[in-house]
């Protein structure tokens, strides 16, 4: 074999390329010429390779493999509930599907096949590039999942047991079949097209005898077609009339069985035209035209399921934490509030807990929209789905499996994708009763044509079946809905109900609440001006009482003072403040108005004043004012381009806010806005929309939650902004996760071209109905022509909402994750077989 | 003229065997994994067999 010298330099490790220590004593003859190693694992692994056969493995590598993480092999090696994932196929071996961490190139797929397959036991290995999923079928009495977990952690991957999901399976069966319907209807359609041609040119006729021959080829041609290719139509017709729903495989079905009984009888009876050519051809468009349906669903849906896919299914246990260090590999879902996990560096977070133990940061892009991991030291919350980057952390579980709120997320996600929008139902509704109007057409025009010309007859019905395409109405619009919901998908931005795209469509009116909206909610204390005898240090102590326990900003900063006061009698006053008693005293912490009411003195609210943008908090007793705390916000960078671009779009865009009206018009002149309304509380910010609305306007309102809910709950569409944590109290139609307005922006404009393309697709479809079925009626129209001309249609419309898909290369989404660096995260977020279709 | 009569049929069987080809290698995965076996065909086992 050759070696690299690179490799081989004796500074750095052969195998992983981590630098070596001085002298290193772990070597090791690898081909001709002596490797050094940075530790006794590299060692052995590489002589693991070695005595496989497989050193090319270091030839043929295109990046040193990665480091080692910490830990990671006794976890492979202790995953224990093997059963859950082995099943057992019918010639009483045993399959199991893994997911492979750690390859990087063709060799890697290479290495592990080769290596598995000289496992004892093992039968067959298939490994999967795209998707990262190897394919095992051993024999159980001669080995074990433990095993081959642990031969395949001994050359330097990381194995886990995957789960392959019910749904995955059958969208693969799906792809797989439309695939192999559409190819074989296509094949037949080409040699069935040969045989018709000289029936075409020829202007003498054909030789009858020639013509049989090819008739019967041409039916021995289109019988696949007709039984395999079309079934999904004849199966479709049948559960719609079943249902007494006719959609658009009813005039499908009944057209090909009539041309096709039709033409067998002219074959056999050596009488009549046959329409075999017409038959495959159509058959193969249509099936076309679902397959790139197919592709459309498939990849929007892909962005959806990637956030619900994150979760890691086992999780590693200690046992009698803090004591002893026991551990154990449990699934994820059985673990109890209260439990003890250890999360390696690199790994994802299982369960939704509090780090007990260990300084890392983490990575929480799927939750928060946020790629940048954030430093997480003891106490911090850590959220299941999040990447553990640095360190070991060891975290008390406060809930897993499907309490987790990224189990809430998928939830969310999952019941708008089952709820079907208005436009769809309108969609199926209007193409039943199109069906229905088509199929009398058809009839009557073929009783017409049978009393004038009877041989016209049956070309004339099913032309007028084959030709009318409601093919807008089913395909398309369920398309473009789909796919515009998996461009927003991909930016976090998450429609939780399902007329969010319709809506949003619609809107003239925007109202923007200020705080965590534009701007980031991250409040911090930027002053206090003490009125009494009582210091600044015993304001925050006071006010950090009064706050302990509130969501608000304002209570967040504060909860990062020391706090040794307790407060009782709270109660918190929405849009005002919070009210309580501390020491015995009874203090108020809010608006200023609102807070100096509690005392007799005059409230000149001059006195508390804060420097522009700040939000000035006034803490009182009964006895007189205590001090003023300043709190400052900082702007949301994509704000103003956000204003600008709802303006370009033609919308009206106004400002609400609890805080004064100093601080409001300096934050509405920062983004452009020039309707602002200050100081309006909660059930003001709903008078408002509602009084918009009153006026005709269709209003969408932004807010971050919990102030801003009778508000969002009125408007037209609301979409909240935040991260996951608070997800399931709010009453939006939307959820954009993370802090880009820039993507709110986008939903609006995704959600025009949604609309503006179905309407596109319908008037398509009117034009095209209205001129193809008089035609059709009258008998200007072939069979062949009504089935080209459908067909067509169909094409031009799916691929109408197929540029919707297109979006994202127009507008990209947020930097994709590198596969480089999310180890386990890039593995799970798999490719769907339906790539393989393309 | 008479070669139709071979020729005709012969390319419904051609065709029918096509089919089926095209179907075993969709069932048997073929078009699942478009990426791998491109940089599997560079790989070779340095032991002979």
């Amino acid at each position: 074999m050759t070696s690299d010298a690179g490799v081989r330099d004796p500074a750095h490790c052969f195998h992983c390329g981590e630098p070596n220590p001085p002298r290193s004593p772990w070597r090791t003859t690898i081909g001709a010429a002596d490797a050094f190693f940075c530790c006794a694992g590299c060692v052995a692994v590489a002589q693991t390779i070695g005595a496989a056969g497989l050193s090319s493995f270091y030839a043929l590598r295109e990046h040193d493999s990665a480091q080692q993480r910490d830990g990671q092999s006794e976890l492979v090696t202790e995953a224990a509930c093997a059963s859950t994932w082995i099943r057992l196929g019918d010639d009483g071996l045993s399959e199991v599907a893994l997911l492979v961490d750690g390859m990087h190139c063709g060799a890697c797929v290479w290495l592990l096949e080769r290596f598995l397959q000289g496992q004892p036991g093992v039968r067959s290995a298939s490994v999967n590039f795209a998707t990262r999923r190897a394919q095992l079928r051993f024999s159980g009495s001669e080995t074990g999942l433990r095993e081959l977990l642990a031969a395949v952690a001994r050359i330097g991957y990381r194995a886990f047991p995957y789960d392959p999901r019910r749904r995955e399976a059958l969208v693969r069966r799906e792809s797989r079949s439309l695939l192999l319907r559409t190819s074989i209807a296509l094949l037949a359609m080409m040699q069935v097209m040969m045989f018709a041609v000289p029936a075409y040119v020829s202007t003498d006729g054909v030789d009858p005898e020639y013509q049989a021959l090819m008739n019967w080829a041409s039916l021995i041609l289109t019988l696949p077609v007709m039984l395999y290719s079309a079934a999904p139509f004849f199966v479709g017709a049948w559960r719609d009339l079943r249902m007494h729903r006719p959609g658009m495989d009813v005039p499908i079905a009944l057209g090909i069985a009539a041309a096709f009984s039709a033409s067998a009888y002219a074959t056999v009876t050596r009488n009549g035209a046959v329409y075999f050519d017409s038959v495959t051809m159509f058959v193969a468009l249509v099936l076309v035209a679902r397959l790139v349906e197919l592709r459309v669903r498939e990849t929007a849906g892909d962005a959806l399921e990637s956030i619900a896919r994150e979760m890691p299914r086992m999780a590693e246990r200690l046992d009698c934490y803090p004591g002893g260090r026991v551990r154990d590999m449990v699934p994820a879902a059985e673990l109890e509030p209260g439990a003890f996990v250890r999360i390696a560096a690199g790994a994802s977070v299982p369960v939704d807990g509090v780090i007990v133990e260990g300084r890392s940061s983490v990575e929480e892009a799927v939750l928060t929209g946020e790629s940048w991991p954030r430093a997480k030291a003891i106490g911090d919350a850590v959220m299941a789905g999040s990447v553990n980057r640095e360190s070991p952390l060891i975290v008390r579980v406060t809930a897993a499996g499907a309490s987790t709120t990224l189990a809430a997320l998928s939830r969310l996600v999952e019941r708008a994708a089952n709820e079907r929008p208005r436009i769809a139902r309108l969609s199926d509704h209007a193409a039943s009763v199109f069906v229905v109007a088509l199929l009398a057409v058809a009839a009557i025009s073929g009783a017409a044509w049978w009393t004038i010309d009877p041989s016209r007859a049956l070309p004339v019905a099913f032309a007028v079946l084959v030709v009318s395409c409601p093919c807008a109405l089913s395909l398309a619009t369920p398309a473009a809905l789909a796919a515009a919901a998996g461009a927003m998908g991909r930016r976090h931005v998450l429609c939780v109900r399902p007329d969010v795209l319709e809506t949003l469509s619609r809107v003239t009116h925007v109202v923007l609440d200020k705080t965590g909206t534009l701007t980031t909610g991250d409040v911090h204390l930027t002053g206090i001006t003490c009125h009494g005898t009582t210091d600044a240090e015993a304001c925050k102590a006071i006010a950090g009482a009064l706050e302990q326990g509130a969501t608000h900003p304002i209570a967040r900063a504060l909860a990062l003072q020391p706090r040794d006061l307790a407060a009782q009698d709270i109660v918190a006053v929405p849009g005002c403040g919070v009210e309580g008693v501390v020491d015995g005293v009874r203090y108020r912490l809010g608006r200023p108005d609102w807070a100096a009411a509690i005392c007799a003195l005059p409230a000149s609210l001059d006195d508390v004043d804060g420097e522009g943008a700040e939000t000035v908090v006034l803490l009182a007793s009964d006895s007189g004012w205590i001090g003023s705390l300043r709190f400052g916000d900082t702007l949301r960078p994509s704000a103003r381009s956000l204003v600008t671009s709802l303006r370009t779009m033609g919308l009206r865009v106004s400002l609400v806010s609890g805080d004064r009206e100093s601080t409001v018009a300096q934050i509405a002149q920062a983004v452009g806005i020039d309707d602002q309304h200050a100081a309006t509380k909660p059930d003001a910010k709903r008078a408002f929309v509602a009084a918009l609305q009153a006026r005709g306007a269709v209003v969408a309102m932004i807010g971050d939650g919990l102030n801003d809910a009778p508000g969002l709950a009125r408007a037209d569409v609301s979409i909240a902004l935040g991260n996951a944590a608070a997800l399931t109290q709010w009453t939006a139609d939307a959820v954009m996760i993370g802090g880009d307005l820039a993507r709110i922006a986008f939903a609006f404009r995704a959600a025009r071209r949604t609309f503006r393309v179905i309407r596109e697709n319908l008037g398509w479809a009117l034009v095209y109905n209205l001129l193809a079925i008089p035609l059709a009626v009258s008998d200007h129209l072939s069979p062949l022509a009504a089935a080209v001309g459908m067909s067509v249609s169909s094409l031009v419309v799916v691929g109408n909402a197929w540029r919707l898909a297109g979006m994202n290369r127009i507008e990209p989404a947020d930097a994709p994750p590198s596969m480089a660096d999310a180890q386990w995260s890039s593995t799970v977020r798999y490719h769907a077989p339906s790539a393989a279709i393309t | 003229m008479d070669i139709l009569f071979l020729l005709i049929p012969l390319s419904v069987v051609l065709v029918l065997l096509i089919g089926a080809g095209f179907w075993w290698a969709a069932n048997n995965g073929q078009f699942d994994d478009l990426d791998g076996p491109a940089h599997r065909i560079l790989a070779d086992d340095d032991r002979p067999h």
